[in-house]
């Protein structure tokens, strides 16, 4: 009986601690950037903003060109998504679904791809972005935020493809439908969880890129937000407060869209994966 | 380069002579030809991508890596062919053998404390009933779903100096060494903290994704073990963990090259310093290429970088491998 | 067929980066009537080394005198190097960029600076020897000098009133006592003295009569094992230890005058344009703030002090050369070389207009020092043992944090050595 107790308590009780520590840390950067300066550099921590002000977050984006930066970085970011969504749409729908030569090539080939260390090429990709007179545009970061996100999207995608029922495909297509409008009609329906829980890596990864922007961009203009967070060290030194709104700022987008997309995405997941 | 040489044998080409037999009508056989070039038609984005923008960069820096490359000649646009000169005096010297050992050490580390604590964060998931689960679903999201330059800030600021709250709470706790130390000091405590901050990040990935496939597994097979009268860790081990088997290595194998690339990280936070004592290979490619402005010497370091990322890995896609030969 | 595609690529590229280099040269238009209607210049200066209106009347009165625009961009001096590098090698540089002047030679070599050899002889003829001595590179003019300043000591008045402190102090010793009696009396932090203020450690090593490097043959190799450096770094870690400034740092990160701006620090040692940025932080400091030379071991000498310097160089790629020469010639003329020497108490780069230092109080408390000061060695390979991280701050550090300083000149050597010696 006493035994049984405890067998319940203790999940409950490991889950809130464990909730604790993956929250604390996001909690702290609200409440830091929300405190009066007064407030975070206290002797004892103040654990609630009681004060609340919005001084720390008028600091953060009065910089300069701000609007500007969150411009490009949405560009850059929901664009590169995009493109990689739809080019591995097409390839994880071929790897899943066909039969051909040099299909465990294929495979190999991306999981390699997905290997590439970015940050050790990056002079290699300045050199070629500057010889093609391509240097201060979103162009190039956007093509390449693209690869980057490429081949795990296509892999990720393949597994999702493959756990939609091929009988449902046939089905379809003994209904008379095509392959195209079975794919269009049955399959792709099936795969919007599929298709959220993946752009959502690609969303972290091109939003968080600031190595090879910082050596591709030195113009204001096509400059994206990671540089503006990344600056902030040295241009406002120990004012933790309006670091702390910036790096809020920066991460509310995600932050919302992963809460969003992630139920969604899981449950669609688990749905699926139980049907099949 | 190893990406383009794994390239698979052009397809398009090959196919297209095979269409061109057919000439005329379009006989079945003809038509299931032409369906043999549609998977392949469906992959060219992908490969034409890779090629231009993976590849090229890759070749690029195989180049580099065979350059005497400076701020002169990289300021002038001069090409100084060195021959292997840059892979000579990497390899000969101390400090590339010592940030290899340093980062495969740091990647063991952190991927085993990752994967064991996902899974078993994954494992506590089902076990949680459903309101508990949906509360600590979303302290997981939220951790995983923090910007890396955002989350190694904020570190920045738990683990400060002054006005840290991690100091004044181990100062509070009876720790009062604690309360002015500084976290960057030494080799260990910033191991310490990028590791915290490392594992943070990636458990929730491994955990969510592993309690999804736990609820994929046939509540039968559970029975089936009940039956033979397993108790519940017989039962653990003879159903969930081989059904786990295949989640379990692919995750192992993404979070060795994201922990092994943890270069975001390393660097925000400490430069990898102290004393150059917490650099890793990308930290270090980029420290002695970008930062030292000797950027011949780096493209040889990244070149070897990426052939110990391949070797750590080689293990899992031989695994890969044999599977799709099996699946296929 | 993918081979044939690579090739294709690979030409386009190469047709572009032709094209680029073909951009180069020409369309420099000689000033006509019109003079330079619709051009604009860019011109990279550092983060806090000119104030903001000296900029914008600069930039009215070019565009009166040649119809062109100015925009001056503002660069921290973190990664500068790496930055300026990439941007030299680029298409269209920055026309005209501060750089410091231990790092002008190395940029010298690299064939980035525009040749200014007759800019200097126009305007360059009463240019003080001494400060100009890091822009001439084999002979050649690759810079001209902008502004120099040394070090001072920058303390809140209010602080060493509380304390009871009625005199600045006139040597090391008076200098220590008076700091200790701050920290007795007050709650304040005597001085704030990161670990890797290492320009101050230069300046104590010059002091010493030491040197940071030295030549072997024709090599220059690490001389930090040298007794003099170590009198110099125990100089520098008995004052560190009355701060509590973490051992690591720098002065930048954070910014010491924005520290110095919340009131509760006795004193610290930088530029005097630095009580600009603690009065930005918080207006209410300034009238607190007072400036003091560095005192020295003796009441008759100031302590050493690295003289630190801007050039203003004209990136050799720029496609507005005689533009640039002429955005030269008017910030660097008496009016508004004297007015920046006015206004941020820095030394001029010729003797006629030292008279705007009279009444400038950081000005006076750092001349004294000026003529005991020095500078890194003015050769090309210094550059490299500026990045970080550089092998000086690891020294710094190594010895706060309870090396000796012949242990921790051993534990860099290697490193300050290679760097000497990397290729260029």
């Amino acid at each position: 009986m006493k035994r049984s107790l405890f067998g319940r308590l203790w999940p409950n009780v490991t889950a809130v601690v464990l909730f604790i520590g993956c929250v604390f840390p996001v909690y702290w950067m609200f409440a830091t950037a929300f405190k009066p300066t007064g407030d975070i550099i206290a002797e004892n921590p103040v654990w609630i903003p009681v004060d609340v002000t919005f001084e720390h977050f008028r600091t953060a984006t009065e910089v300069e060109h701000f609007w500007t930066y969150v411009t490009n970085s949405l560009t850059v970011t929901v664009l590169a998504v995009a493109f990689s969504l739809i080019i591995a749409l097409a390839g994880s729908f071929a790897l899943a679904r066909m039969r051909f030569k040099g299909r465990r090539g294929f495979i190999i080939g991306f999981m390699l791809a997905q290997m590439a260390p970015w940050e050790v090429m990056i002079i290699a990709m300045y050199m070629i972005v500057r010889d093609a007179s391509m240097l201060n545009s979103l162009v190039p970061l956007t093509l390449f935020y693209t690869m980057m996100i490429l081949p795990f999207t296509i892999l990720t995608l393949r597994g999702f493809v493959a756990a939609v029922p091929k009988e449902l495909e046939e089905s379809a297509m003994v209904d008379g439908c095509t392959r195209v409008q079975a794919f269009r009609r049955i399959i792709l329906p099936l795969l919007a969880p599929g298709l959220m829980s993946t752009s959502l890596f690609g969303f972290i990864t091109a939003w968080n890129e600031f190595a090879l922007v910082l050596v591709l961009n030195k113009e204001a203009e096509a400059k994206t937000l990671p540089l503006w967070l990344s600056s902030f060290q040295t241009q406002f030194g120990d004012d933790w407060g309006a670091t702390m709104a910036a790096s809020s700022l920066f991460a509310v987008p995600i932050l919302i869209l992963f809460v969003f997309l992630q139920r969604r995405a899981v449950s669609g997941l688990t749905a699926g994966a139980v049907k099949g | 380069m190893t990406v383009q040489t794994e390239r698979p044998p052009s397809g398009p080409v090959d196919v297209r002579k095979t269409d061109d037999e057919g000439p005329g009508r379009p006989t079945p056989r003809a038509a299931s030809r032409a369906g043999a070039l549609v998977p392949y038609l469906l992959l060219l984005p992908a490969c034409v991508a890779t090629v231009l923008l993976l590849g090229w960069p890759l070749l690029k820096d195989v180049l580099l890596s065979f350059q005497n490359l400076n701020m002169a000649q990289l300021i002038q646009h001069v090409t100084e062919w060195n021959g292997i000169d840059n892979y000579k005096e990497v390899l000969t010297g101390e400090d590339f053998w010592r940030v290899t050992l340093r980062s495969i050490l740091f990647t063991a580390v952190n991927v085993a404390l990752t994967m064991v604590l996902g899974a078993l964060v994954g494992l506590l998931l089902a076990r949680l009933g459903r309101r508990m689960r949906f509360t600590l679903m979303m302290g997981l999201v939220l951790a995983w779903a923090m910007p890396v330059v955002a989350a190694t800030t904020v570190y920045q600021w738990l683990f400060a100096q002054r006005f840290g709250v991690v100091n004044w709470t181990l100062d509070k706790l009876g720790w009062h060494s604690m309360a002015d130390y500084s976290w960057t000091s030494s080799q260990m405590s910033t191991f310490f903290v990028v590791t915290v901050l490392i594992v943070w990040m990636s458990v929730p990935f491994v955990a969510i994704n592993l309690y999804a496939a736990t609820t994929t597994i046939p509540s039968e097979l559970y029975e089936a073990a009940a039956l033979d009268g397993a108790g519940s860790w017989r039962s653990f081990t003879t159903v969930t963990l081989p059904f786990l088997r295949p989640f379990l290595y692919a995750t192992t194998f993404l979070e060795i090259i994201w922990i092994f690339k943890a270069f975001v990280q390393v660097y925000t936070f400490n430069q990898g310093g102290p004393d150059r004592l917490t650099e890793i290979l990308p930290v270090y490619a980029y420290i002695e290429g970008v930062g030292n402005q000797h950027y011949g010497m780096g493209a040889a370091i990244a070149v070897l970088t990426i052939l110990i990322l391949l070797g750590l890995t080689a293990y899992y896609l031989r695994i890969v491998l044999k599977q799709e030969e099996d699946e296929l | 067929m993918k081979r044939k595609l690579i090739a294709a690529i690979g030409i386009a590229g190469m047709m572009v980066s032709i094209a680029a280099c073909g951009g180069d040269s020409g369309d420099d238009k000689k000033a006509g009537a019109d003079g330079w209607a619709g051009e604009t210049l860019t011109v990279w200066v550092m983060d806090g080394s000119s104030p903001d209106q000296w900029q914008k009347d600069l930039a009215a009165e070019f565009e009166k005198k040649t119809k062109a625009k100015v925009k001056f961009e503002v660069q921290q001096w973190n990664g500068i190097q790496q930055k300026l590098t990439t941007a030299l090698s680029e298409e269209n540089p920055p026309d005209v960029f501060e750089i410091g002047n231990t790092q002008t030679p190395a940029y010298a070599k690299t064939g980035g600076l525009a040749d200014l050899g007759d800019l200097k002889k126009e305007i360059g003829a009463d240019w003080t020897e001494s400060l100009n001595e890091s822009s001439v590179y084999e002979g050649k003019q690759y810079a001209a000098p902008w502004y120099f300043a040394n070090r001072v000591v920058l303390y809140n008045k209010k602080i060493w009133a509380d304390a009871g402190i009625k005199e600045t102090p006139k040597t090391r010793d008076e200098f220590y006592k008076a700091l200790k009696t701050i920290g007795e009396k007050t709650d304040a932090e005597p001085i704030y003295l990161p670990g890797q203020n290492w320009y101050h450690f230069v300046g104590l090593v010059i002091g010493e009569g030491g040197e940071l490097v030295k030549k072997e043959g024709d090599k220059y190799v690490s001389n930090l094992d040298d007794p003099k450096v170590a009198a110099a770094m125990e100089t520098y870690k008995k004052f560190q230890a009355l701060s509590k400034a973490p051992k690591d740092k720098d002065e930048a990160t954070p910014q010491q005058g924005e520290v110095f701006a919340k009131g509760k620090t006795g004193a610290f040692i930088g530029m005097g344009w630095e009580a600009g940025i603690a009065t930005k932080a918080n207006p209410k400091i300034e009238k607190e703030i007072g400036y003091f030379t560095i005192p020295g071991a003796t009441a008759d000498k100031p302590e050493g002090v690295f003289l630190g310097g801007s050039n203003l160089a004209v990136a050799a790629g720029s496609k507005k050369q005689e533009l640039a020469k002429e955005f030269l010639k008017l910030a660097l003329s008496d009016k508004f070389e004297g007015r920046l020497a006015k206004l941020n108490g820095v030394i001029p780069n010729k003797e006629s207009l030292q008279s705007n230092l009279e009444g400038n109080a950081p000005a006076e408390a750092a001349a004294p020092a000026a003529a005991v000061g020095g500078t890194t060695p003015l050769i090309p390979e210094w550059a490299a043992v500026e990045n970080e991280p550089n092998p000086v701050k690891t020294y710094m550090t190594a010895v706060l944090n309870g090396k000796s300083p012949a242990e921790a000149a051993k534990q860099v050597e290697d490193e300050f050595n290679k760097r000497l010696a990397q290729q260029q």
